[in-house]
């Protein structure tokens, strides 16, 4: 059945070059999640300022980001705007694909997590004399912070797992892109590409583990 | 086939699978009446879709030649460049007619026929990059079809240059569009697919600008390696398409002008 | 802007290429929730430990960016000489992806229906499938269902992967017409303006139930 014979040494000599270009993955990754964050914080500031065309600009971003694929979005950040003649690289395009998606997914999740904190908390600590600066600070933002923490984790390893789509906008220094230039010159898919996924998912349950940790530290009482 | 014979052939390839003897992948297609072909569909003027979207091209004829060679009809089955090999592996197709460059690295998996096609390598240039040849290509972002003999080329020489910046692409219609929105400055192609694109009318401000000074991109037909019998008939097929002239007609329909040498002096095979 | 080359036999195209899509999604999301039932029960039977191995197994789909999954599946079928078509190998790697997402998903709805309910039922003598039958699946399936549309949504969104294997889905329909007609932009538009008619009703819907269903209120 298997007429194939497997050329483990020849992709495992690889293996340094397939490790930078985790370190890329990574890196964009961490970034689209900053950015991602910034984003969202802004949009939720937007979708409570009351002013109808900042939180119109805020629907149509989450709603755009959550629903047209990932790969639509990177697509359009190189090609779309490319059309306007705005140059993205490779690298800024998937950074800039991803912390949009990251933003819309993001700014849903802060939403539903201000949404767990009943307002009567609020009002409890004004009456306690904090002012609503202080009170969103000290009562419902570390509220909102645990809600929204496991989702956000979430969303960093959809995040490292988008860093992938890259490749179709001429990104070759991230782990996928490395991968699949040295499938094309071999011919070699399913060695390079198994290596590939183990090391994805080594960075994936690092993340998960990391997070993990952070949380036991922030959040314990 | 009618009934009878259908029948008859199904007994004697029963008998022939019982026994010892097996069929070898030459046998397969005579006897399946099918020939696979895949068949790269974004590479103008080898492969592409006319305005009812079905394909045609250079490749796509020279698919059908052989399979009237083999006396069989020819199924033309489009892959993206990465997905040429699995579907091989797989028995989903059985030859490549695909432009596939018969590098060393890639003869470890496949096996390669003599040369069926040859590229010259030309640059292309979007007119406002100030791109006049190769050599002002030094310090431009430019790009390239991933895993194509060129972009590997192509990929070297910016690192030796030391400075620009190398792009890869997954299809060549990507490059294209890439260097007429301006992402990148130059592309180093087939001088085929640059002709085609730059013809085509559907670039504005894209000329070819010169020559790459890469070696002669001899393109093969592919199939499994441990295929002998399948990979001899390809070579001689090869062969007589020219000889008998065909090979210089194709060009012409799809290229134009003098057909490239599929020769190599001074050596054997 | 309305001045374009593109054609109704081009929309077509895209339409067809919708279908793709939807056929692709449809598939995977059918095949994905029924393992993802099994697992889920599975899973939620035989308690953390013994079902540690099929965690680890689904684990890996959550893990692995979907387009190296399909890459993968595909050089797998191929070294397997299965000959499966772009189709098939597309179905078989997205139905195990979406079962991964949906094991859980399952797995928490069993565990929202409290105990006692599930004990009283059987201390009216109903069996373990009877108990399951009549009211874990009905309880559970409120609490479920929100994610498991969001899942569906995100599965008809992920397939547009499936372009890297040939498959002419509603993206890679796109850019063939973008190679033809050079318009990158206004057939990108249409291509995400597909994507979001598509996508954004069932999304309301999604949240619509979470909310009407929402065991707080």
């Amino acid at each position: 059945m298997f007429n194939y014979t497997f050329h483990w040494n020849q992709a495992l000599r690889a293996l340094p070059q397939m490790l930078d270009g985790a370190l890329v993955t990574l890196q964009v990754a961490v970034l689209s999640m900053v950015i991602g964050l910034a984003c969202a914080i802004a949009l939720t500031g937007f979708r409570l300022s009351g002013s109808r065309i900042l939180s119109g600009i805020a629907a149509v971003w989450v709603e755009v980001a959550r629903n047209t694929p990932a790969l639509f979005q990177i697509y359009m950040a190189h090609f779309g705007l490319g059309n306007f003649g705005i140059h993205l690289s490779p690298y800024a395009a998937l950074l800039a694909g991803i912390a949009f998606n990251n933003a819309g997914y993001l700014a849903e999740n802060f939403r539903g997590a201000l949404k767990a904190i009943p307002e009567t908390q609020t009002r409890a600590g004004r009456s306690l004399g904090m002012n609503s600066l202080q009170a969103f600070r000290f009562i419902v933002l570390p509220q909102m912070l645990r809600v929204a923490y496991l989702p956000a984790t979430n969303q960093m390893v959809w995040a490292i797992l988008m860093t992938s789509l890259g490749v179709t906008v001429g990104m070759n220094t991230d782990l996928a892109g490395v991968t699949q230039e040295l499938n094309a010159r071999s011919f070699r898919t399913f060695e390079f590409f198994a290596i590939a996924a183990v090391i994805y998912y080594f960075i994936a349950k690092a993340v998960t583990l990391a997070a993990r940790a952070l949380a036991w530290r922030m959040f314990r009482y | 086939m009618n009934k009878v014979s259908v029948l008859v052939f199904g007994l004697m390839a029963a008998t022939a699978l019982g026994g010892a003897a097996h069929a070898d992948k030459l046998d397969d297609i005579i006897g399946s009446g099918t020939l696979r072909c895949a068949v790269v569909l974004d590479f103008p003027p080898m492969g592409s879709r006319d305005a009812d979207n079905q394909p045609v091209g250079f490749d796509v004829d020279y698919c059908n030649d052989l399979a009237k060679a083999l006396g069989v009809t020819a199924e033309i089955v489009e892959t993206p460049f990465p997905e040429r090999i699995p579907a091989l592996m797989s028995g989903r197709v059985d030859v490549g007619v695909a432009s596939t460059s018969d590098t060393l690295e890639r003869a470890k998996t496949v096996g390669m026929t003599i040369p069926y096609f040859a590229f010259e390598m030309a640059v292309t240039a979007n007119d406002k990059s100030g791109v006049k040849s190769f050599e002002d290509m030094k310090g431009k972002v430019v790009g390239a079809t991933a895993g194509t003999y060129e972009a590997i080329a192509l990929e070297e020489q910016v690192k030796a240059w030391g400075e620009g910046e190398f792009r890869p692409y997954q299809t060549q219609a990507d490059v294209f569009l890439a260097l007429s929105q301006g992402q990148i400055d130059a592309t180093v192609s087939t001088s085929t697919v640059a002709q085609a694109n730059v013809k085509s009318g559907n670039f504005t401000g894209l000329s070819v600008v010169g020559k790459a000074p890469f070696d002669t991109d001899y393109v093969a037909l592919f199939t499994n390696r441990e295929e002998y019998g399948l990979i001899n008939y390809l070579n001689l097929f090869i062969n007589q398409q020219v000889r008998t002239g065909r090979y210089a007609e194709l060009y012409e329909k799809w290229v134009g002008g003098e057909a490239p040498d599929l020769t190599v002096g001074g050596v054997y095979r | 802007m309305l001045d374009t080359a593109l054609t109704w036999n081009d929309l077509l195209f895209l339409g067809q290429g919708a279908a793709m899509t939807l056929a692709v999604t449809a598939v995977s999301v059918a095949a994905g929730t029924i393992m993802g039932i099994i697992f889920g029960v599975i899973r939620f039977q035989a308690g953390p430990i013994w079902s540690m191995p099929l965690m680890f197994f689904l684990d890996i789909f959550r893990s692995v960016p979907l387009l190296i999954q399909l890459v993968l599946g595909n050089a797998l079928q191929s070294i397997a000489k299965l000959g499966w078509p772009p189709f098939t190998t597309s179905c078989v790697v997205l139905s195990l992806y979406t079962a991964a997402y949906c094991t859980e998903i399952v797995r928490g709805g069993i565990a929202s229906v409290p105990v006692t309910t599930r004990r009283a039922g059987r201390s009216l003598g109903m069996t373990w499938g009877q108990d399951m039958r009549y009211i874990v699946a009905p309880l559970a399936t409120r609490v479920s269902l929100p994610a498991w549309i969001g899942l569906t949504l995100g599965v008809m969104k992920d397939s547009a992967l499936v372009l890297w294997l040939g498959l002419i889905e509603l993206l890679r329909a796109s850019q063939i017409l973008v190679t033809r007609l050079q318009e990158p932009l206004f057939i990108l538009l249409i291509c995400g303006a597909i994507y979001f008619i598509i996508s954004f009703p069932i999304a309301r819907l999604g949240g619509y139930l979470e909310r009407r269903w929402s065991p707080h209120d």
